[in-house]
C-alpha cells in the first residue's frame, strides 16, 4: 500500500493555476478602486497634509516649536527616526536574508514588505533632516569637495555613519524592489488596455521581453542584490545604535546596542508587516497566497526577536547594577521608577510580555489576535526608543540640569503626519503596483503532477514535495 | 619775428618726411592683420546658426541676470575726524563709580567705539575692591532702555528745557515768596557737590541767604555733635519753609538712631569683615544687599580661605546666620538658624545674654537658644576679632547689637567696626520721611522736587502719595530718567542723565573721594539734575548737551575741598587726573573718637515676638534689589541665587507649611513631588493679606524658610499703571506670540506684586516685615526655574565638600580622594586612577604652547551671580524670556548650580560605605528631598573644554573642534544644528538657538537685540548667533585673542593675567581663576595642583581644562560625604 504523509501545507492554497495568480494579483489594478480605498486615502491624506503643514511651520520658525529643551535635545524626532528605520527592517530581511535561506514562504509578503521598507525609510530619513537646526546647510553632512578650505565631514561621528548607512540601505532596497517589479510590470503592461496605463507600465517595465536571457540576468541580479542587502540588514540598525552606544551618556553608552537594536528592528518590522498584510489580504482577497501558515511563521519571528529584545532589556538592568557605576545604575533605576516609569512599563509590557503569548499555537494562528498584537508591538517599540532616548538624557550626570520633556502639538503633528504620508504611499502602492510577486509566485505553484495526484483522491492533503525537495 | 613757436616730437615730425606724413594719418603704425583674418578661409567654417544664436542669447541673458544679483551692501561710515581716544576695534576702559542710592561700587566700564558695553568692579582702586552685584553688572543695559525719557516733560507731554526752566523757576519763586512749603526729596546723596548744589538751590529760594557749613576735610555737611542738627553759616532763615529730605526705600534709619544713642553721633561705621574671625548676622544680607555689601562681600571672602596664609596661620571665619527667608548670605553661612522676623530682637537679646550675662528677659525657643549659645561661645573666643550685625531697621535691636559688639571689644580703629570712619550711605531719617509723606498726603506741601527716589512705588502708602502728587495745586517736579510711578504723576519731569553719561563726585565714606565719569555722550536731550538745579538757582545758564557746567563745578569744588587734603599729589591737575584715572582717591583725615555711652536697652516687651500665624518678610533679591531695574531683561533673566526662578515674584514658604496649607499628603518621596515645579507643573497661588493690602502670588516651596513665615521680594509689581519703565517689566504670554499678558481692562500686567505695601512706619522707622494672613487662592500659576532638581543625589564625583578641620589636619585622600576605577589586569582586579585609564591618546596640549585652563573655588564662590551677568553681556547671550526658561531653554553659557543638602545624605554616606558591599538598597528616592534647613552649595558650571571632548567626536560636520590651546571651539557658521553635541555633553552646558532670537516675535519685548537702542550694548567682538546653531562658553576666546595679540604687539610672551575671562574678571571674590595652565608660574596652575583641586566627573575620562576646588565649611561635624570612597566597586570582590 502506497502512503504519502502530509509534509507541509502548500504555500498557495486553492486550485490555482498560473492565470489565476496573474488575475488575482492584477485584479485590483485593473478594476475600480473600492470606496474604502478612497476613504482611507482621504483620511491619511489629511494626516499627511497636516504633517507637512507642521514641518513647514517647524522649518519656518525653528526647532523651538518642538518640546525639546537644553537637557533633552532629542526626543520624538529621533524616536520616530529610529522607529521608522526599525520598521523598514523587515522588508530587506524578508527579501534578502530569506531569499538566501530559500524560504519560499517569503514570496507572499516580500513585495509588500519591501514597499513598506522603502516608505518607512523615507519617513525615517525625514526626521534627521528636519531635526537639524539649519536644514538649508544640511548637505554639509556629505563629504562634498568644496572651496571653503579644509572643511570636511567628521568621520568619527556616528551621525555621519548614519548618512551612509541610511542612504545605502535606501538605495539598495529601492533597486532590489524595483528589479523584482520589472517582470510583473511587464505582465501588467501586456494586459492593460487603457493607453495611458499601458504607456506608464511600459516605461516602468523597462522593456522587459521575458526571454530566457532576461530571466537569467534577472535571477543573477536578484541574487547579487540579495547578497549586497543582507549585510545592510545588520549594518543599518547597528549604525543607528552607534548614535547612542558611542556616547558617554548612561543608558546610551551600552555595548549591547547593535544586536539589540537589530533584533528590535526585525521585531517591529515584522509587526508592521503583519498589520499591513492582514489588511491587504482581506481587502484584496489574497487568502490563498497568504494564509495562516505565513502568519504563524511571522509570529514565530516576532516571538523570537521579542524574546531577544526582552533578554537585552534584562541584561541592561543587570549590568547597570553589576557594573557598580553609579550613573549607570541610576539611569536604569530611573527608567523603571523615575518620572518616566510609565513609558518603561509600556515598553516592558508591549515588547517583553505580550510576544510571549505567541508560545500558544492557538493564539499565534489567530488572525485577530495577531493583528492586535502587531499593533501592540509597534506601540511598544516606539516606547522603547523613547525610553532609550528621553529617559537616559532627561536625568544624566549633573542633577541641576535634569528636566522633563513635554511634546508640543508640532511634535505630535509631524509624527501623525509621517504615518499619514506612509499610508498614503502604501495605499497608492496597493492600488497601482502588484502587491504580490506574480512571476515568483508561479515558481511555487504546484505542478500538474500535483493536480494529477489530487485526482487519485488524496483528499484535502496537499503537499508540495516536488518543490520543497529542491 | 613771428611769435608762433613750433613744437615737435622728433626729427621726423620736424622734417615732415613723407613716411611720417603717411603714418600720421593711420591709427596704427603697423598694419594689422585684419585682412588676413577676414580673408582667411577658416572663417567661413564658423557659423552661428539660429539655435546657437538662441543659446548665446539665453546664456547672455542668464549671465547678465546672475551678475546683477549681489548681496546687499551694508555701508559703514568711517570717521571724518577720528576721535583721539577711540580706535575702532580696541576697547577703552574708564574708571567710574556706581551709586544709585542702594548700591555703591568703584567700577571699570568697557567702551567700544564710544559705547559702554560692559561693567566690572575696580579691583585696584577704591573702597569696594572689585565688589559688584549683578545689578551693577547689568546696569549698562539700563542706559539703552528705549523707554528712557528723551527730553523734559510737562504734564505728560514732551516739552523744551527753556519752557520748563522758566516755568519751574517762576513757580518756585512765587511759592517761596508766599512762604509756601518747598521740599526736595532725594535718596541719600553722597556727592558733596550735589549736596552743596541742593542747599544752594534751596537757599536761593529762601529770602534770606544761608550757607550750609561744610567740613573742611570731607566736604560733607556738618552737624552739631550735641543736637545732631545741621549747621549753617550765615543768617538763619526763618520765613520760607524750604527743606531737604532724604528718603531710602530700604532704610537704615534706626541703625543711625541707635548709633546716635550709643555713641552720640548719628552715623554708620565702617565694618571690616576681613578682620572678623566670627561673624554673627541677624538677618543682615551683607553679601548681597546690606549697607555697603559690595565691600563687605570682598572683605568677608578674605576670611574664607582654608589654605595656609602668608603669616603661616590657617584659619577660616565662622559665620552664624539668623534669618527667615534664605538669603545669599544665609546660604553661605556655616550655621544657619531659621527664625521669624519678629524674633530678631529675641535672638539679639539671647546672644547678649550669653555674651555679657545681661538678661533682658526675652523668651526664645530652645532651638534658637541653642544656636545663640553656640554663636556667643564663638564670639567670646574671638573677642576683638568678631562682628555682630543686624539687618533690622529697629532701634532696639541695633542698640543691643551695639552693646554686644562693645562687650566683645569690636569697636575701634583697626578693629572690625571703625566708628571713626563713618560711611555716608543710607542717611535717610524715616521720621522725617514720615512727616514729609504725611504733609504731602495732607496737601500741606506746595512744591515737591523728587530726585532719585520713587516714593509712589516704594512707600507703604505710595498710592495716597501718588494721588497727592497728581494734585495740580502742588508743584511737582521729578528728575527721573523714566516716567515711572512717581515721575508720571509729577507735572514736570526734568530727566537726569544716566550714570554712564554723567560726571559726579562721591564721598561714600570718610576719606574716600570717588569720581563718576561719563563714558558716552548723552544719548538724549536730558540734563544732569545738578546742572538743572544750578540753572534754577541762577548760578548757571542753560547749556546744550555738551555742557561742562557741572564738570567745572566739581573740579572747582574738588580743588577747594579735596585737593588740599591729598598728600600724594603736588598739583591739582595731577590730583584730578589721577583721581579720574583711578576712579577714586584717598584723602587724609583727622580722626575723632567715639565713646560708648551705655544707652538704656529696650524693654523686653518691645522685643516680644509676634503671635501671628504668619509673618511676611519683604526682602531684597540680589538681581532686582529695590526695584530700580525691574525692567532690565538681564536681571529678570538672571535666576535668583537661591530659588533659581527667573522673571517672577513669588512667596517663599517652608515646604512643611505648604503641605499644611495645600493639603499635600504622602510618603517622603511623594512629599517633595507635591512641591515639584516644572514646565507643566504649575504652583499654587496664595493671597497674602497685610492689613488692607492683598497680594496674590505664586508659592515657591523653599527649604530653609522659617516655619510660619513667608518672604516676598521687593522690586516687583512695578508700573501697575502702565508707566513706561521698559518693555521687560511686564508679563509676557506663555505662548509663541510674545505679546503682553493683558488683564481684563486690556492693561499690561506687571510682573509680580509690590511688597513695599507690606512695609510700615513703626516708631519712626520703616519696618520690612508684618503679620499676615495667608490663604490658598485655589489658583495655579507657572513659574520659570532654571533648575528643577535641588539635590546633588550624593554624587561626590561632581561636588565635593568638607570642613576646615579635615583641611587642616586631614589628608587629601580623606576629603578629596582621587577617583579610582576597578580594572582587570592579567587576571586580577586592581584599582587604578580614573585618569590613567583612557582609550584615547593624550591630547597634545600639555606642555606645548598655551593650554587655557580655569579653576573654580567652590569655597570662595558665594553664588552671587555677577559672573552670569558678566558672561551674558560679554558674549551677547540672548535673553529668552519666561516661557522659554519655563521650557528649560535658558541660554546661559554659565549657570550657577545650587544644591541643597538632602534628607538622606547621611544615609547615603552610610550606604556608600556599608550597604553597597552587601549589594542591597538602591534607594535614591529620599536623596531627592532637600532637608528642612539645608546646607547649600553653589557650583558655577560652564563648558569644561574637555581635551577628550564628547561633543567633538559626535558632530557630523566638525563644527565643534579642539584648538591646540586646549579650547573646545564652536564654529557657528559650520553648525547644522543636530544637537548631538548637546546630548553628549556630560555637564549639559551646551545651548541651542531654538529660535531666531533677534527677529522672532516671541522675543520682541524681552530680547535686547530686537530693540534698536538696546542693541547698542552688544559686544562687537562676539557674533550674534543665528537660529539653529549650538553655542556655549568659549572661555571668552575673543579675550584670549586680544591678550595674545597685545603680547605679540609688544613682542613678549603672554603673561599670567593678560587673559581673563569675563566671569573671572568680574568675580568679586576671585573664585574663578583663568590662565595658561602650561605656564608653570601661573595662578591657575598652582590652584589646580593644590590639595583641594578636583575635576568633576573625572571617571568618564573627558579630561577637562576646568578644575574645581573642594567646598570647605567651618563646621564641626566632619562632612561625611567627603569621606566616601568614590571607587566604583559594587562588591568586595576577591580576584
Amino acid at each position: 500500500m502506497h502512503k504519502e504523509s502530509d509534509i507541509r501545507i502548500p504555500l498557495i492554497l486553492g486550485d490555482k493555476n498560473y492565470k489565476d495568480i496573474t488575475d488575482d494579483v492584477i485584479r485590483p489594478i485593473e478594476s475600480k478602486a473600492p470606496k474604502g480605498w478612497y476613504i482611507l486615502i482621504s483620511i491619511f491624506g489629511i494626516f499627511a497634509l497636516w504633517g507637512v503643514g507642521c514641518i513647514v511651520y517647524l522649518l519656518g520658525t525653528g526647532v523651538g516649536v518642538w518640546g525639546l529643551n537644553k537637557t533633552v535635545e532629542w526626543a520624538w524626532d529621533i524616536t520616530n527616526f529610529v522607529w521608522w528605520v526599525g520598521i523598514g527592517h523587515a522588508g530587506t530581511l524578508i527579501s534578502a536574508v530569506l531569499l538566501l535561506f530559500r524560504q519560499k514562504w517569503r514570496m507572499a509578503i516580500n513585495r509588500a514588505s519591501e514597499a513598506m521598507t522603502i516608505f518607512a525609510v523615507m519617513m525615517a530619513g525625514l526626521f534627521p533632516l528636519i531635526h537639524m537646526g539649519r536644514l538649508w546647510v544640511g548637505y554639509w553632512v556629505f563629504p562634498l569637495p568644496n572651496q571653503f578650505g579644509s572643511m570636511w565631514v567628521n568621520v568619527n561621528s556616528p551621525l555621519f555613519w548614519d548618512v551612509f548607512a541610511i542612504s545605502t540601505y535606501f538605495s539598495v532596497g529601492m533597486v532590489f524592489w524595483y528589479i523584482g517589479l520589472i517582470p510583473d510590470f511587464a505582465t501588467i503592461r501586456d494586459r492593460v488596455t487603457k493607453p495611458l496605463a499601458k504607456r506608464a507600465y511600459g516605461i516602468l517595465s523597462f522593456g522587459w521581453t521575458g526571454n530566457a536571457k532576461a530571466w537569467n540576468r534577472f535571477e543573477i541580479v536578484s541574487l547579487v542584490l540579495a547578497g549586497l542587502a543582507t549585510p545592510l540588514v545588520f549594518s543599518v540598525h547597528s549604525i543607528v545604535s552607534f548614535d547612542f552606544a558611542t556616547s558617554v551618556i548612561p543608558g546610551w553608552h551600552t555595548t549591547i546596542f547593535p544586536p539589540y537594536f537589530v533584533s528590535g528592528a526585525v521585531f517591529s518590522g515584522f509587526a508592521m508587516v503583519q498589520t499591513l498584510m492582514l489588511v491587504l489580504r482581506k481587502a484584496f482577497k489574497l487568502e490563498a497566497y497568504l494564509h495562516t501558515k505565513h502568519i504563524e511563521y511571522m509570529n514565530i519571528i516576532i516571538l523570537t526577536t521579542g524574546s531577544i529584545v526582552g533578554v537585552a532589556y534584562i541584561t541592561e538592568l543587570f549590568i547597570s547594577w553589576y557594573s557598580g557605576v553609579e550613573y549607570e545604575a541610576y539611569a536604569f533605576l530611573n527608567r523603571a521608577t523615575g518620572p518616566y516609569w510609565w513609558s518603561y512599563a509600556a515598553m516592558m509590557t508591549c515588547n517583553v510580555v505580550s510576544p510571549q503569548l505567541m508560545w500558544s499555537k492557538k493564539l499565534r494562528t489567530n488572525l485577530t489576535f495577531t493583528f492586535i498584537l502587531a499593533a501592540v508591538v509597534n506601540v511598544g517599540m516606539w516606547f522603547e526608543r523613547f525610553v532609550i532616548i528621553v529617559t537616559s538624557i532627561h536625568r544624566d550626570y549633573v542633577p541641576s540640569a535634569w528636566s522633563y520633556f513635554h511634546p508640543t502639538w508640532v511634535d505630535i503633528g509631524i509624527y501623525v503626519g509621517t504615518l499619514g504620508i506612509f499610508f498614503v504611499l502604501y495605499l497608492l502602492f496597493a492600488r497601482y503596483f502588484p502587491v504580490l510577486p506574480i512571476a515568483e509566485l508561479k515558481t511555487i505553484l504546484k505542478s500538474s503532477g500535483e493536480n494529477y495526484k489530487k485526482g487519485f483522491g488524496h483528499g484535502e492533503g496537499y503537499y508540495d514535495s516536488h518543490i520543497e525537495k529542491h | 619775428m613771428s611769435m608762433k613757436k613750433t613744437y615737435w616730437k622728433g626729427l621726423d615730425e620736424k622734417d615732415q618726411s613723407p613716411e611720417f606724413v603717411q603714418n600720421s594719418n593711420k591709427e596704427f603704425r603697423e598694419d594689422l592683420s585684419v585682412d588676413e583674418f577676414i580673408g582667411s578661409e577658416a572663417i567661413g567654417d564658423f557659423q552661428t546658426g539660429r539655435r546657437d544664436f538662441l543659446k548665446f542669447l539665453g546664456f547672455g541673458v542668464a549671465a547678465a541676470t546672475l551678475a546683477s544679483c549681489e548681496t546687499p551692501v551694508i555701508k559703514s561710515i568711517p570717521y571724518v575726524n577720528k576721535p583721539e581716544d577711540v580706535t575702532p576695534g580696541v576697547a577703552n576702559w574708564y574708571a567710574s563709580t556706581f551709586y544709585d542710592g542702594n548700591d555703591y561700587s568703584n567700577i571699570l566700564v568697557k567702551a567700544r567705539e564710544g559705547r559702554p558695553i560692559w561693567v566690572k568692579g575696580n579691583k585696584d582702586f577704591g573702597l569696594t575692591k572689585g565688589g559688584i552685584t549683578p545689578r551693577i553688572g547689568a546696569s549698562v543695559l539700563n542706559l539703552y532702555n528705549s523707554d528712557r525719557l528723551r527730553g523734559p516733560v510737562k504734564s505728560g507731554e514732551p516739552s523744551e528745557w527753556s519752557v520748563v526752566d522758566a516755568e519751574v523757576k517762576g513757580k518756585l519763586k512765587d511759592i517761596a515768596a508766599n512762604g509756601g512749603k518747598i521740599r526736595l526729596m532725594s535718596n541719600t546723596v553722597i556727592s558733596p557737590t550735589t549736596q552743596k548744589i541742593m542747599y544752594d538751590f534751596l537757599d536761593s529760594l529762601a529770602p534770606v541767604q544761608r550757607v550750609a557749613r561744610f567740613d573742611a576735610i570731607t566736604g560733607q555737611p556738618m552737624y552739631d555733635p550735641e543736637t545732631g542738627e545741621q549747621l549753617f553759616d550765615g543768617i538763619e532763615m526763618n520765613e520760607s519753609d524750604v527743606e531737604r529730605v532724604e528718603y531710602d526705600a530700604t532704610s537704615y534709619s534706626a541703625m543711625r538712631k541707635a548709633n546716635e544713642e550709643s555713641f552720640g553721633y548719628r552715623s554708620l561705621p565702617t565694618y571690616d569683615f576681613s578682620l572678623a574671625r566670627v561673624v554673627v548676622s541677624i538677618d543682615a544680607d551683607f553679601m548681597a544687599n546690606w549697607l555697603m555689601h559690595t565691600k563687605y562681600n570682598v572683605d568677608f571672602a578674605e576670611t574664607r580661605k582654608p589654605e595656609k596664609r602668608e603669616d603661616g596661620e590657617q584659619w577660616m571665619s565662622k559665620h552664624f546666620h539668623f534669618e527667615s527667608v534664605m538669603s545669599l548670605t544665609g546660604a553661605n553661612a556655616d550655621s544657619r538658624c531659621p527664625i521669624k522676623p519678629s524674633e530678631q530682637g529675641a535672638v539679639a537679646a539671647a546672644i547678649l545674654k550669653y555674651v555679657t550675662g545681661k538678661d533682658l528677659g526675652v523668651a526664645v525657643s530652645d532651638e534658637i537658644d541653642a544656636y545663640a549659645a553656640k554663636a556667643a561661645d564663638k564670639l567670646k573666643e574671638h573677642k576683638g576679632q568678631s562682628l555682630v550685625v543686624a539687618g533690622a531697621n529697629d532701634k532696639g535691636i541695633q542698640l543691643i547689637v551695639n552693646e554686644i559688639n562693645h562687650a566683645l571689644n569690636n569697636y575701634g580703629t583697626g578693629k572690625t567696626i571703625d566708628l571713626n570712619k563713618e560711611i555716608y550711605l543710607k542717611n535717610a531719617d524715616d521720621a522725617k520721611v514720615e512727616e514729609l509723606v504725611n504733609d504731602v498726603v495732607g496737601g500741606k506741601v506746595d512744591a515737591l522736587l523728587i530726585v532719585g527716589a520713587n516714593p509712589v512705588y516704594s512707600l507703604p502708602n505710595g498710592d495716597a502719595f501718588g494721588e497727592a502728587l497728581a494734585n495740580e495745586n502742588m508743584l511737582s517736579v521729578s528728575f527721573s530718567e523714566f516716567a515711572d510711578e512717581t515721575a508720571s504723576k509729577c507735572t514736570y519731569i526734568c530727566p537726569d542723565h544716566n550714570y554712564l553719561e554723567s560726571w559726579q563726585d562721591m564721598s561714600p565714606s570718610l576719606g574716600e573721594y570717588a569720581i563718576q565719569q561719563p563714558v558716552i555722550r548723552p544719548l538724549f536731550d536730558t540734563r544732569q539734575m545738578q546742572e538743572t538745579l544750578l540753572v534754577w538757582s541762577g548760578k548757571a545758564e542753560r547749556a546744550d548737551k555738551e555742557s561742562k557746567t557741572y564738570y567745572n563745578y566739581i573740579r572747582e569744588f574738588s580743588k577747594k575741598w579735596f585737593f588740599p587734603t591729598s598728600k600724594d599729589y603736588s598739583t591739582f591737575d595731577e590730583f584730578w587726573n589721577w583721581t579720574v584715572h583711578n576712579g577714586s582717591s584717598i584723602n587724609n583725615t583727622d580722626i575723632w573718637t567715639a565713646e560708648f555711652k551705655n544707652p538704656s536697652l529696650p524693654a523686653a516687651s518691645s522685643l516680644k515676638s509676634s503671635d501671628a500665624a504668619w509673618e511676611v518678610v519683604a526682602y531684597q533679591k540680589s538681581g532686582i534689589g529695590e526695584g530700580q531695574y525691574t525692567a532690565n531683561p538681564w536681571l529678570q533673566e538672571l535666576p535668583d541665587a537661591i530659588t533659581k526662578v527667573c522673571w517672577d515674584n513669588y512667596v517663599t514658604m517652608a515646604p512643611a507649611d505648604c503641605y499644611d496649607l495645600f493639603n499635600i499628603t504622602g510618603n517622603e518621596k511623594g512629599k517633595w513631588d507635591g512641591l515639584y515645579i516644572e514646565q507643566e507643573t504649575p504652583v499654587n497661588m496664595v493671597n497674602v493679606t497685610v492689613g488692607e493690602q492683598v497680594l496674590k502670588l505664586p508659592v515657591y516651596p523653599l527649604p530653609g524658610q522659617a516655619r510660619g513665615t513667608i518672604g516676598v521680594a521687593l522690586g516687583y509689581g512695578r508700573a501697575e499703571n502702565q508707566e513706561a519703565i521698559g518693555s521687560a517689566a511686564f508679563q509676557i504670554k506663555l505662548d509663541q506670540t510674545g505679546d503682553y499678558d493683558l488683564d481684563a481692562d486690556g492693561n499690561k500686567k506687571p510682573i509680580g506684586g509690590n511688597s513695599y505695601k507690606f512695609t510700615s512706619f513703626v516708631n519712626g522707622s520703616i519696618r520690612y516685615y508684618a503679620d499676615a494672613d495667608v490663604a490658598d487662592a485655589n489658583e495655579k500659576y507657572f513659574l520659570a526655574c532654571t533648575q528643577t532638581h535641588h539635590t546633588i543625589m550624593g554624587r561626590t564625583s561632581i561636588l565635593r565638600e568638607t570642613n576646615l578641620e579635615s583641611i587642616i589636619s586631614g589628608h587629601k585622600d580623606d576629603y578629596n580622594p582621587a577617583h579610582e576605577l576597578h580594572v582587570h589586569t592579567k587576571g586580577h582586579g586592581e584599582h587604578v586612577n580614573a585618569t590613567d585609564v583612557s582609550l584615547w591618546d593624550e591630547h597634545p596640549v600639555e606642555f606645548v604652547g598655551h593650554r587655557w585652563g580655569m579653576s573654580v573655588d567652590l569655597t570662595a564662590c558665594n553664588g552671587c551671580g555677577v559672573c552670569i551677568v558678566a558672561c551674558h553681556s560679554e558674549n551677547n547671550v540672548p535673553v529668552v524670556g519666561k516661557d522659554e526658561i519655563r521650557r528649560a531653554r535658558d541660554l546661559h553659557w554659565l549657570r550657577m548650580d545650587r544644591y541643597f543638602s538632602s534628607i538622606d545624605d547621611d544615609a547615603r554616606a552610610r550606604w556608600e560605605k556599608d550597604k553597597r558591599a552587601e549589594g542591597n538598597d538602591w534607594s535614591y528616592a529620599n536623596l531627592e528631598v532637600p532637608e528642612d534647613n539645608p546646607s547649600v552649595v553653589f557650583m558655577p558650571m560652564m563648558c569644561h573644554h574637555c581635551n577628550h571632548a564628547p561633543c567633538e567626536t559626535v558632530c557630523p560636520v566638525a563644527a565643534t573642534t579642539h584648538s591646540n590651546e586646549g579650547l573646545n571651539m564652536m564654529a557657528y557658521n559650520r553648525c547644522i544644528g543636530t544637537r548631538y553635541c548637546g546630548n553628549n555633553c556630560p555637564y549639559k552646558v551646551r545651548r541651542f538657538n531654538w529660535f531666531n532670537y533677534r527677529d522672532y516675535r516671541k522675543f520682541k519685548h524681552v530680547n535686547n537685540s530686537q530693540d534698536e537702542m538696546a542693541r547698542m550694548v552688544l559686544n562687537p567682538d562676539v557674533t550674534v548667533r543665528s537660529r539653529g546653531v549650538m553655542e556655549k562658553c568659549s572661555f571668552c576666546v575673543q579675550r584670549i585673542q586680544e591678550g595674545k595679540l597685545n603680547a605679540k604687539a609688544e613682542s613678549r610672551a603672554v603673561a599670567d593675567g593678560d587673559v581673563v575671562t569675563a566671569c573671572a574678571d568680574s568675580c568679586p571674590n576671585g573664585a574663578i581663576v583663568f590662565g595658561d595652565w602650561n605656564d608653570e608660574e601661573s595662578l591657575v596652575r598652582s590652584k589646580t595642583s593644590g590639595d583641594r583641586a578636583y575635576q568633576a566627573l573625572e571617571e568618564i575620562g573627558v579630561k577637562p581644562n576646568l578644575w574645581y576646588q573642594v567646598k570647605v565649611r567651618n563646621v564641626e561635624e566632619a562632612a561625611e560625604l567627603a569621606h566616601v570612597d568614590t571607587a566604583d566597586e559594587p562588591h568586595n570582590e576577591e580576584h
